[in-house]
């Protein structure tokens, strides 16, 4: 692992049409989602647009997805967004975006976040 | 109009089994009511009702993806319906359904139902504190906190809706049924509270566009603050996820907790919320942070100090 990078998982431990979270750092104040959609993995902060300075999406760990694993959801007010590019499509934050995570993969297959992410709370841009 | 206030929110729900784990799992009681209904009550009786989201029994939905399908009140008798009905149907359609209770669309396209309430009369103990200067509450050798207490919602307490329009709303609650308006959070909007019942609020709405028009939280009362943080707690080292709190608001002065929900609701525990009457006159302040709560506080793992260099054990 690069320096400057902080390993969340292998990339077999999220199975296809999943998605977990990962606390990147013990206290870092969000997690980060992880979704295999497909076999390519995206990755946002688990942080919805709707409210200021952003609030954690999940029901129950790793419960990120709604019913039919389609989108992203916000289950504080039902707000859907699509995986591939984190944008909400359905509820209060239309017109807003997920925070997107770049994720690096080594050889061994662990997958990795840029260390900032642990301080990352709100939503940017 | 004697309205005591919420006894039923329904739900048409997207993932069923996840709903039924998580209402048990906050404490409620799961009843059958049919082939595809489930009740979870509180103590009293009161509670949420969920259904698949297409089941056909369930009123129409909103026109957004919010999950609530029905608002169940419950009001003290039979005269209080007539009253109900006599009003509403002066501008819309009002069913009569056998039971004797009304349905009927409010301003903004929620559906109510209004029926003589369910709640059974819940006789028991508040939390009790020993304080300096008063009586102790409780006597010697009993227990304020141990392992294995008992820390299940009483009651449903208030209902909170994302409103498009909030003068019609509020219009519609204080002039047609009676409501009256406890305090006003600038910007956000006003706490409401139905002629027979004394608690600060059982409706708050919140100004937002048309598109988020739907249920933002239902809340249950608690013994006390620290019934809500047991609950909290386990609830939380269940894998639920907290969204705010535990804190306790101004406006009301009720502590709060409050979790996400597969009902895409947020689920609150509240507890010793205030009490008013007619003399009251309703306060204002801006929405905001400040507003919003005396403190607010996080929770976090066990933790106790031990095993520093000083050689403090913590024993
Ligand atoms: S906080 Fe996410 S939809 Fe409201
Ligand atoms: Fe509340």
């Amino acid at each position: 692992m690069s320096a400057g990078q902080l390993r969340l998982c292998h990339r077999d431990d999220i199975p296809e049409g999943a998605a977990r979270g990962f606390l990147p750092l013990p206290d870092a104040p969000r997690n980060v989602i992880v979704v295999n959609r497909g076999g390519q993995l995206h990755a946002y902060m688990d942080s919805c647009p709707h409210y200021r300075g952003g609030t954690p999406m999940a029901w129950r760990k790793d419960a990120y997805l709604d019913a039919e694993g389609a989108h992203i959801a916000c289950h504080a007010h039902g707000a859907l967004f699509d995986i591939e590019t984190g944008a909400c499509v359905s509820g209060p934050c239309l017109g807003r975006k997920l925070t997107r995570v770049p994720l690096s993969e080594a050889p061994d297959g662990s997958i990795s976040v840029p260390a900032q992410v642990a301080g990352r709370a709100a939503r940017e841009s | 109009m004697r309205i005591i206030g919420p006894d039923y929110l329904v739900f048409g729900v997207d993932d069923l089994e996840g709903s039924k784990t998580y209402l048990k799992d906050f404490g409620l009681k799961p009843v059958q009511l049919d082939d595809t209904g489930w009740l979870y009550e509180a103590l009293d009786g009161t509670g949420v009702i969920i259904r698949p989201k297409s089941d056909p029994s369930l009123p129409a939905p909103l026109e957004t993806k919010n999950m609530l399908r029905q608002q169940i009140y419950g009001v003290e008798d039979a005269g209080a319906l007539d009253e109900i009905e006599a009003e509403m149907s002066k501008d819309r359609r009002v069913t009569r359904l056998s039971d004797g209770s009304l349905e009927f669309k409010d301003d903004l396209g929620f559906e109510l139902r209004f029926q003589v309430t369910i709640r059974r009369e819940l006789s028991m103990p508040a939390e009790k504190i020993n304080a300096p200067g008063a009586p102790a509450q409780r006597a010697p050798n009993e227990l304020g906190v141990t392992d294995d207490m008992a820390a299940l919602p009483r009651s449903l307490s208030h209902v909170v809706l994302f409103v498009p329009d909030m003068d019609k709303v509020v219009r519609f609650f204080c002039d047609r049924l009676g409501f009256v308006v406890t305090d006003v959070l600038t910007g956000a909007g006003p706490f409401l509270r139905p002629q027979a019942n004394d608690d600060h609020h059982t409706h708050f709405f919140i100004r937002t566009p048309a598109y988020m028009q739907g249920c933002e939280h239902l809340a249950f009362h608690m013994g006390g603050p620290t019934e809500l943080m047991v609950a909290g707690d386990r609830f939380v080292r269940k894998g639920y996820q907290s969204f705010w709190g535990p804190g306790r608001h101004k406006f009301g002065s009720n502590w709060f907790w409050y979790f996400n929900s597969p009902l895409g609701v947020h689920f609150e525990y509240d507890a010793d919320m205030d009490k008013h009457d007619d003399s009251w006159v309703a306060r204002e302040a801006p929405n905001g942070p400040e507003a919003s709560q005396i403190f607010l506080l996080q929770w976090r793992e066990k933790w106790a100090p031990s095993g520093g260099p000083e050689g403090g054990s913590g024993a």
